[in-house]
């Protein structure tokens, strides 16, 4: 699978959101979105999904555009995890990750198989509204998991924000897996150190628009990242001589 | 069908058959006193017709309520909120003036007029709300309310331009009533219509159970928000019109009964139409069993008087219960 990202401008009123967006990626890969407040990350994510027309440009993924796609055929294709889930009526969060599965038929095992990978296969009969942040952002994952064909995208926007470090990196592993099943993945990440362990490539926009689009390990530096973020940065070693980004 | 489901329905449909036997067989004696009896041939079909017309509205107006719940995103949102009650109001009103100062109504009937100003506001209502990607949610209670406040202006004018007596036969179908005759073309063709919208929403249950999610959610999912929102609109729209022109404003049915049925089974849409159409029809059948026993010297309590005194508590309940999240 091949997602084209070509000229995207996305314009609300006299907001200009993005700013002619070029980009791509294949199958495999995790890709990692970040820039600053207000740089266009959630934009560039719902456009990449289908869930919004850009003002001009178009997203293909193999070639036929997101936002044309039927809803089902969408659904089947490209799964997306929110930074916020929100359900208005009283249900189950084992019923929420059955949502997932509206379009493209119901599968016991794969909601299943969603919620013990999320740990909340205990819990999966709680109500939603008394579910916490965290075990939202769970669940909303486990519906994209339970969604998703082998193959195909995973747009996450912020998907770790509530998350506490064991889920931190239970989500990074999970994202790994679906990439090495060949899905596109594609997260807007705040936490530069969890992109630098998870992502194979980076996308980093300001402003709306791209300033860095490359190999992790090449794009990230001190130098690239502060001027963007307008911090100083460092490097650090850890003890296992892994190299991470720190504020000066 | 799940068991619960299942007894939870059957529940339902036993209150239901308790309410309608109480209501076929209680009486009202000349001196006041209350008998339970099988009436006398002759007064059957005065209690079969307003029971056959509470199960009619109660069931429609309860599935619309629950419809406009999940199209606005809205608990507390019931078929008044979009200036249904206030718009056949006016067209009620508007009859009545016609009627007086050009003695023809141009409608026909208090209950054409009705449904003209309940489908006028509603149309205007619904072009109003459009936006590019369908119907929204929040501009739809917004306009809903400035067209509410609209027709309350017009029916004020109007009340001012005709004589006291008029105001007086308005204020009497503000306060809601079930026919006692009614041809059964009418009811058959009105029952007809609300057993087909109910069916309708039960058969869209997934869509709206999906449709409870965020739109960006609710469409990653494959939902044609759009396309639902409209149908959502216009067969939530009707069954509420249906009541009106049956009953006149009849309030809080649409509001209590989705929460009454949400009590016993939860969230899931397709089982849960069933139950507030089951839930709605008991409510305007027990508040009709209520106004046959409660007499404070002036007759029989309007039904309408009955259903807001009930539901005004139950809402403030609900208010009270929501209050960290409303």
């Amino acid at each position: 699978m091949r997602l084209k990202i070509s000229d995207v401008t996305m314009r609300y009123g006299k907001l200009t959101a993005l700013q002619g967006v070029h980009s791509s990626a294949d199958g495999g890969k995790v890709i990692a979105v970040l820039g600053p407040n207000a740089s266009g990350k959630t934009t560039l994510l719902r456009t990449i999904a289908g869930l919004t027309t850009p003002s001009k440009g178009r997203v293909e993924l193999d070639g036929v555009r997101v936002d044309k796609m039927t809803p089902h055929d969408r659904a089947s294709k490209i799964s997306w995890v929110p930074r916020i889930a929100e359900v208005s009526g009283a249900f189950t969060i084992r019923t929420v990750v059955e949502l997932g599965r509206y379009a493209i038929g119901p599968s016991e095992s794969r909601v299943t198989d969603a919620l013990r990978q999320v740990e909340l296969l205990d819990r999966s009969e709680s109500l939603w509204h008394g579910a916490s942040a965290g075990m939202r952002q769970r669940a909303a994952m486990a519906r994209a998991l339970a969604q998703r064909t082998p193959g195909g995208m995973l747009v996450l926007d912020e998907p770790s924000s509530a998350l506490d470090m064991h889920h931190l990196k239970s989500m990074g592993e999970m994202l790994k897996q679906c990439a090495s099943e060949g899905d596109i993945v594609i997260a807007a990440l705040h936490d530069i150190s969890f992109a630098m362990e998870i992502a194979d490539a980076v996308i980093v926009l300001k402003e709306g628009r791209i300033v860095l689009d490359g190999q992790t390990n090449a794009v990230l530096t001190p130098s690239s990242l502060g001027g963007i973020y307008g911090v100083d940065l460092n490097w650090a070693v850890d003890e296992a001589g892994k190299r991470h980004l720190v504020i000066a | 069908m799940k068991i619960r489901t299942t007894a939870t329905i059957v529940f339902l449909l036993l209150l239901l058959f308790a309410g309608i036997a109480l209501r076929l067989l209680i009486a009202r004696q000349v001196d006041g006193s209350i008998t339970l009896a099988i009436p006398e041939q002759e007064f059957v079909l005065y209690r079969v017709v307003p029971l056959i017309s509470a199960l009619i509205v109660g069931a429609g107006l309860g599935v619309s309520g629950m419809g406009l719940q999940v199209l606005l995103r809205n608990s507390l949102a019931s078929p008044w909120i979009l200036g249904l009650s206030s718009g056949a109001g006016l067209g009620v009103m508007a009859t009545m003036y016609f009627e007086h100062t050009y003695g023809a109504t141009f409608v026909g009937s208090e209950s054409g007029g009705a449904i003209l100003g309940a489908v006028g506001t509603l149309s205007l209502v619904y072009i109003l709300s459009r936006r590019r990607t369908g119907i929204d949610p929040m501009t739809m209670v917004l306009v809903g309310v400035v067209v509410s406040v609209l027709c309350g202006a017009g029916i004020m004018v109007l009340q001012h331009a005709v004589p006291m007596g008029l105001r007086g036969s308005f204020t009497t179908w503000l306060m809601g009533s079930l026919p006692e005759v009614e041809s059964w073309w009418k009811l058959g063709t009105l029952g007809g219509a609300t057993v087909f919208g109910i069916a309708l929403i039960s058969w869209w249950g997934p869509t709206l159970d999906a449709a409870c999610l965020s739109d960006d959610e609710a469409t990653s999912v494959g939902v044609n928000l759009p396309r639902i929102r409209t149908r959502l609109f216009l067969v939530s729209s009707i069954l509420a019109a249906i009541g009106v022109m049956l009953a006149g404003p009849i309030a809080f049915v649409g509001l209590i009964a989705p929460h009454g049925a949400r009590l016993f089974l939860g969230g899931s849409h397709r089982s849960l139409t069933i139950a507030t159409a089951i839930m709605g029809a008991c409510l305007l059948v027990f508040a009709d069993d209520i106004r046959q026993i409660v007499d404070i010297g002036s007759g029989r309590l309007p039904i309408g008087i009955v259903t807001s005194v009930i539901g005004g508590v139950v809402f403030l309940g609900l208010l009270l219960r929501n209050r960290g999240r409303v």
